[in-house]
This record gives C-alpha cells, sequence and structure tokens, in this order.
C-alpha cells in the first residue's frame, strides 16, 4: 500500500518516449501535489478524500493477492457477501468494451472494417500513430491528475476509426468497479481518434457492484481527436458508489468542419470531477456540451469545461443542469474563450440547478475570455427551489408529496437529456435519472 | 338528494398571516346537493376553497371540517384529494415540462393506489382520456402539451373539467370556475361538470355572478360576507343578487 504516487513495475518500460511522459507526469504531479484551496481550478471541489496512505493500484501483486483471499469475483461471488453481476450494461446493441476494477476485459466481438481498438499498451507497441497523439495536448503542468494518470499510464483503450468509416453502433466502455474492498484506485487512459469524415458514438459508463460503502478512485483521461468533417458523440453516465472518488479529463480536439458531441450525466461518487478541455482548432468546428447531475447525501459533484475557439466560425454550445439535495453540493466552472482571430463564432453557457433542501449548495464560475470582435457569445446561470405552487396544485390530485417532486425534477432535467441526439442514450439517461418520459409511449 | 352529510363545517375560522379572513363559518352539504357561495370580491371565498384543500399558508384556528365523518384538517393536501374532494381552480398553475396525460396518469394510479385498486392499464386510460377529452372538446395535442402552459383561460378551464370528469371525486369545489370563459366555452364546461352530478356526490360552486349557476342550477344559494354566510336560501337568490348586488349584505358590517 502507499500513496497516490507508488513505485511500481509498469509494462512498456522498454519503450524510452513512454518512460519519458512518465517520469514527466511524476514530475509534474510531485510539483503541484493534491490540489488545496488555494488552487483556483479546484476552489470548489476539494479532493480531500485522497489524502490517505493507502491505495492499492490495480493490477499490482498487492491487488491481486488480496483478490485471492478476499474477492473471488470471477466466481461471481464475493466473501463481502455480495453478487457481482456481469451481464450487459447496456440495453440496446453496441461494441462492449469491458474494464473490471480498472483492468482492460478481452474483446469478444468483431471489429468492424476501419476500425481499430485494442488495450492502449499494446496499441503503443503496435499502432505508428500512438506516438504522435499520445499525450500530445495535456498540460500537464496544470491538470495534476492528468499528470498523476501519466505517470501511470498503461491500461486504457486505444480507439481508432479510419477515414470516412461511420459506425453504426455505439461503441460503450464499460467501467465496472467490484468495490468489495477499499481504497482500490485505477488510472485509465483513453486515446480515441477519428479521422477525416469517420462518424462514431462513443458511451461511457462507471458503475459497481458489491459494497457501496467502499472507497475507491477512478482517475480517467481521455484524449479525443476529431478530424475534419468527422463527427463523435459521447456519451458517459457515472454511477459510481457512493464514497467513491471520480475525476475525469476529456481533452478533446476538433479540426475543420468536425463536430463534437457530449452528455455527461453524473448521479454517484462522493467526489466527482467531469472535466472538458475542447479546442475547436479550426473553422467550423463545433462542440455540444450538456450536461446533468443529480446528488445527495454529502456528495460534491463537479462539472467544468473549457472551451477554446481558435478559430473563425466555430461554435459551441453548453447546457448543464442540476438536481441537488441533502447536504450535496454541485460545482459548475465554465470557461469560453475565443482568440484573437477567432471571429465570427458563437459561444453560448447556461447552467442550472435545482435545490432540494436548505443544506445542499452550488457553486457556478462562468467565466468569458473575449478576445476577438465580432462574436456571439453568452452565458447565463440560474438556480432555484422547486415550485410550491406547483406542488400542491399535483398533490390537490391525489399525487403523494415526493412523487410529485419526482415529477418537477424529472420535467426539470427532460429539457436537458432532450439535447442527446442518439435515441438509446436519450432513454437509458432517462431511466436513469428516474425520468417519465409519458406520453410517447402510448 | 339524500340526509347523509357530506361535507360538514362548524364554526370554521382561519388567518392567512395575520388576517383573519373566516370567520365563524358554518356549512352542511349533503350527498346529492349542490351548494353556491356567492360574495362580493374580496370576501375570502378563494380561501375557503384553500382551507378545505390544506393549502399551506392558511391556519385554521378553530373550528371542525367533517368530510363523510372524518377529520378533514387532519389529512395532508393528498389525502383529501384520495378521500373524494377536488378543487376547480380559478388560476391553474403551469408545470412547464409534465405533459397533461404524464400528470392524469399519476393522479389516477395515485387515487387508485389509494383505494386498494390496480393501476389503470395504459391504453385503456388513453382511450379514456381522449373520450373525455373529446367532451369538452380537448385535442389529443392538447394533452400531450405541458399543463396549462400557454393555454388560453378556457383551455384551462377544460383542463380543469377533464379533471373532475376523470377523477370522479366525490366532493368538487368550483372556484370561479366560469372566470376567463366565453359563452360557447361556460356551456361546455358546464355540462361537463352537470354530467358529474349525481345522488352520492355534492359540489360547492363560489362564484361572484350569477352566470355560472344558470347552467349550473343550485339546489341552495349561500351569501357569504365578512367571513361567514350571512344569508341562505334557494336558487331564487342568486337572482336577487344579480338585481340588488351585494350592497346590503356587505353594509350589514
Amino acid at each position: 500500500m502507499g500513496g497516490l504516487l507508488q513505485e511500481v513495475a509498469l509494462a512498456g518500460d522498454d519503450i524510452p518516449w513512454l518512460e519519458g511522459q512518465r517520469e514527466k507526469g511524476r514530475e509534474l504531479f510531485l510539483a503541484q501535489g493534491l490540489p488545496t484551496a488555494k488552487t483556483e481550478a479546484w476552489k470548489y471541489t476539494r479532493p480531500r478524500d485522497l489524502m490517505t496512505e493507502d491505495f492499492i493500484l490495480t493490477g499490482t501483486d498487492e491487488d491481486e493477492s488480496h483478490e485471492e483471499e478476499h474477492c473471488n469475483y470471477h466466481q461471481g461471488e464475493c466473501r463481502c457477501g455480495h453478487h457481482h453481476e456481469s451481464q450487459k450494461a447496456l440495453s440496446f446493441p453496441s461494441y462492449e468494451i469491458r474494464f473490471e476494477n480498472g483492468i482492460m476485459q478481452a474483446i469478444d466481438f468483431e471489429l468492424p472494417k476501419g476500425v481499430t481498438i485494442k488495450p492502449l499498451i499494446e496499441a503503443i507497441y503496435e499502432e505508428d500513430a500512438v506516438k504522435s497523439y499520445l499525450g500530445k495536448e495535456i498540460d500537464m503542468a496544470h491538470y495534476p491528475f492528468a499528470a498523476l494518470n501519466t505517470a501511470y499510464m498503461e491500461e486504457g483503450v486505444y480507439i481508432a476509426v479510419e477515414r470516412d468509416v461511420s459506425l453504426t453502433k455505439p461503441i460503450a466502455i464499460i467501467n465496472h468497479t467490484h468495490a468489495c474492498r477499499q481504497n482500490l484506485m485505477a488510472h485509465l487512459r483513453n486515446l480515441i481518434i477519428l479521422e477525416r469524415g469517420a462518424q462514431a458514438t462513443i458511451i461511457e459508463n462507471f458503475n459497481y457492484s458489491g459494497n457501496e460503502k467502499s472507497r475507491y478512485f477512478n482517475n480517467i483521461v481521455n484524449e479525443i481527436y476529431i478530424g475534419r468533417g468527422a463527427c463523435l458523440r459521447h456519451y458517459k453516465l457515472q454511477d459510481e458508489a457512493y464514497k467513491a472518488v471520480h475525476i475525469a479529463l476529456s481533452r478533446v480536439k476538433v479540426r475543420e468542419n468536425g463536430f463534437y458531441e457530449s452528455f455527461c450525466l453524473q448521479k454517484g461518487a462522493n467526489l466527482a470531477r467531469n472535466e472538458s478541455k475542447i479546442s475547436l482548432k479550426e473553422e467550423q468546428a463545433e462542440a455540444f456540451v450538456n450536461a446533468a447531475y443529480m446528488i445527495n447525501g454529502w456528495a460534491t459533484v463537479d462539472t467544468t469545461t473549457d472551451i477554446e475557439h481558435l478559430s473563425a466560425h466555430s461554435k459551441s454550445h453548453q447546457l448543464v443542469k442540476g438536481v441537488v439535495g441533502g447536504n450535496a453540493k454541485g460545482v459548475f466552472q465554465g470557461k469560453i474563450h475565443i482568440a484573437p482571430n477567432a471571429v465570427k463564432t458563437e459561444g453560448s453557457q447556461l447552467h442550472k440547478a435545482l435545490l432540494l433542501s436548505d443544506e445542499a449548495e452550488i457553486d457556478c464560475k462562468p467565466e468569458l475570455e473575449i478576445y476577438a470582435d465580432d462574436v456571439k457569445c453568452s452565458h447565463g446561470a440560474a438556480s432555484g427551489e422547486l415550485d410550491k405552487e406547483q406542488l400542491f396544485y399535483m398533490r390537490s390530485r391525489g399525487i403523494g408529496e415526493e412523487e410529485a417532486k419526482q415529477i418537477l425534477i424529472d420535467a426539470y432535467l427532460t429539457e436537458v437529456i432532450n439535447t442527446i441526439s442518439n435515441e438509446d442514450v436519450k432513454n437509458w439517461f432517462s431511466d436513469s435519472a428516474n425520468i417519465n418520459t409519458g406520453e410517447e409511449k402510448c | 338528494m339524500s340526509n347523509t352529510p357530506l361535507l360538514e363545517i362548524e364554526d370554521l375560522s382561519a388567518r392567512v398571516k395575520d388576517k383573519e379572513i373566516i370567520k365563524g363559518f358554518n356549512l352542511t352539504i349533503n350527498e346529492g346537493e349542490v351548494h353556491a357561495i356567492m360574495g362580493p370580491n374580496g370576501a375570502g371565498k378563494s380561501t375557503l376553497s384553500y382551507v378545505l384543500c390544506g393549502k399551506s399558508g392558511y391556519e385554521v384556528t378553530s373550528g371542525h371540517v367533517r368530510f363523510k365523518g372524518k377529520d378533514l384538517l387532519s389529512m395532508s393536501v393528498e389525502e383529501r384529494a384520495r378521500e373524494g374532494l377536488f378543487l376547480i381552480m380559478q388560476y391553474p398553475v403551469e408545470i412547464p415540462g409534465v405533459a397533461v396525460t404524464t400528470f392524469l396518469k399519476h393522479a389516477v394510479n395515485a387515487q387508485r393506489k389509494y383505494h386498494n385498486q390496480p393501476e389503470l392499464d395504459t391504453m385503456d386510460f388513453m382511450k379514456l382520456l381522449r373520450e373525455e377529452g373529446r367532451k369538452l372538446g380537448i385535442s389529443a395535442d392538447m394533452l400531450k402539451r405541458p399543463i396549462n402552459v400557454g393555454f388560453s383561460g378556457g383551455e384551462k378551464k377544460r383542463l380543469e373539467t377533464l379533471q373532475l370528469t376523470i377523477l370522479k371525486p366525490q366532493f368538487a369545489i368550483l372556484d370561479e370556475a366560469d372566470s376567463g370563459l366565453d359563452i360557447d366555452a361556460l356551456k361546455v364546461v358546464s355540462e361537463g361538470i352537470n354530467a358529474e352530478r349525481n345522488e352520492h356526490n355534492a359540489m360547492l360552486v363560489i362564484t361572484h355572478y350569477q352566470r355560472l349557476l344558470n347552467d349550473i342550477v343550485p339546489d341552495f344559494v349561500h351569501v357569504y360576507a365578512d367571513g361567514h354566510i350571512v344569508k341562505s336560501g334557494g336558487k331564487e337568490l342568486a337572482a336577487e343578487i344579480e338585481k340588488n348586488g351585494y350592497a346590503e349584505f356587505t353594509k350589514e358590517k
């Protein structure tokens, strides 16, 4: 056991450039340390849960031996008394990639033509392209968890879609944690490359089984490259155990006429941050970056976006809605940066939150940095409570108070969930947020 | 009409914040009866309907209300509704994002569950909704829209009436049910309401004008002023008020 940064043997230590990146990651993480109250980018979200010395890195000897004596989850039963499910996570067809406790499982489907999916470490050895992409856009000096992730860079998936190839089914990355013991940590690095004109849908799902009180730590970095005219739809459902720590960064680069749609629904973890740093590098690049969160208890759930408009006629749209109950805290930090040459760009951002209790908290920090003239930019933030008149109206028709509240919460989130363009995902996320879509089914 | 009391209000007083609005109000309504309460604006007619429904912010300071023999005032808002109390509101709220059908399905099933009945099958429910809607001139399209959002005054009252015909409460309070209605809509709405009248249920029609009472003809008319009933009579009392106004009742104070 040890702290966040441990001496472990990693695959690929014979590759100098990889070792070099890892070493740089170690250095830059050590230089920054964990964010504190003084770290501007983390001032609302304090990763206190990580200040312990007892993390077990997944896939290490310690992890394996522990598994033998305590958690024989491969037999489907864990000594913690919980059954570990292994059924498909999605109810609709997909190319499903599974990670179990941070370890990628063998792929059991035929790859479509023009698509490469393999463990990152294999790709590092086998794919020439990897070296020119991996880590290239990650500013480790300002992203301590990305630096930490890089120090351990080994596990993860490499997905490449060749020029003009369109995938009909989504690729689903299912990250399942058997939360049957304490303090596992996993650092996942996914590299996703869409060549010119390629089209794909990628779904990330973080779920767990076993003891929901277990603490574990997932630290994910996605590097996403969207080529000219390519289109990526990227959906994520974060449903971690309620003491888990989940920190994720998606670093996205969109080239000319490229299109990126993302939606992240967060409903689990005790401390979670989903961060997107998106560069609209060339003209007509466009991004929809929407999100929702529904949290309770003592959780802190953070949605952070940073969208750089680096070229003319680029567009970004953000709608984020949250529902916060109990003593929980919702954080939204949204930055739109428009470079001097990025004229005729459009950037819109709206964050709305519903507070269900007096103790619930919302922290919202919109930032606009506009260095160009002739741009259309807007941002807004609103928070409120459930409408008492609406609650009375529903109750006066016999609907119980809790049910009435749920109906109003569902209605509140429906607006943002409806921005998901994939119907299967929209329905899945609606159900996950307990949203009743009602009449369409009649 | 029978002599089985459905709603018994005894010496009811209630206030909103520090203001006493209802003062020593007494009224008994039996099964099968339609009562009208008429009164000048600001007399507290809506307050009476909110107190009976249990809306927060309306504090009962004295008195008793029994509904079907049970203590109404100790019940929650939803319990009162499930027991069969219904209010057609003067100003129904808009609820963006909640479709009429979704809402009504929740309401119907909440009440069915309370009475240990199985939930309605969605297909059957939709059929019922469309049929009842058609009678009230409510299109299938309107049923899909969010509750009252962008509805005209007439559409809102039609929707209130639709809820009455679907939920079939034993006791309905109509609070200024005719406000915002043109003559045609008034006819449709009052026909819808009249169709629900039977020997076991009862209604309390709260109105400022006699107009509605030409269509929904009451058995008893009460004049309400200064927080209580000042005069009671038959339906002819309504015509009298229409002619002479409320002046003679309000100056009694």
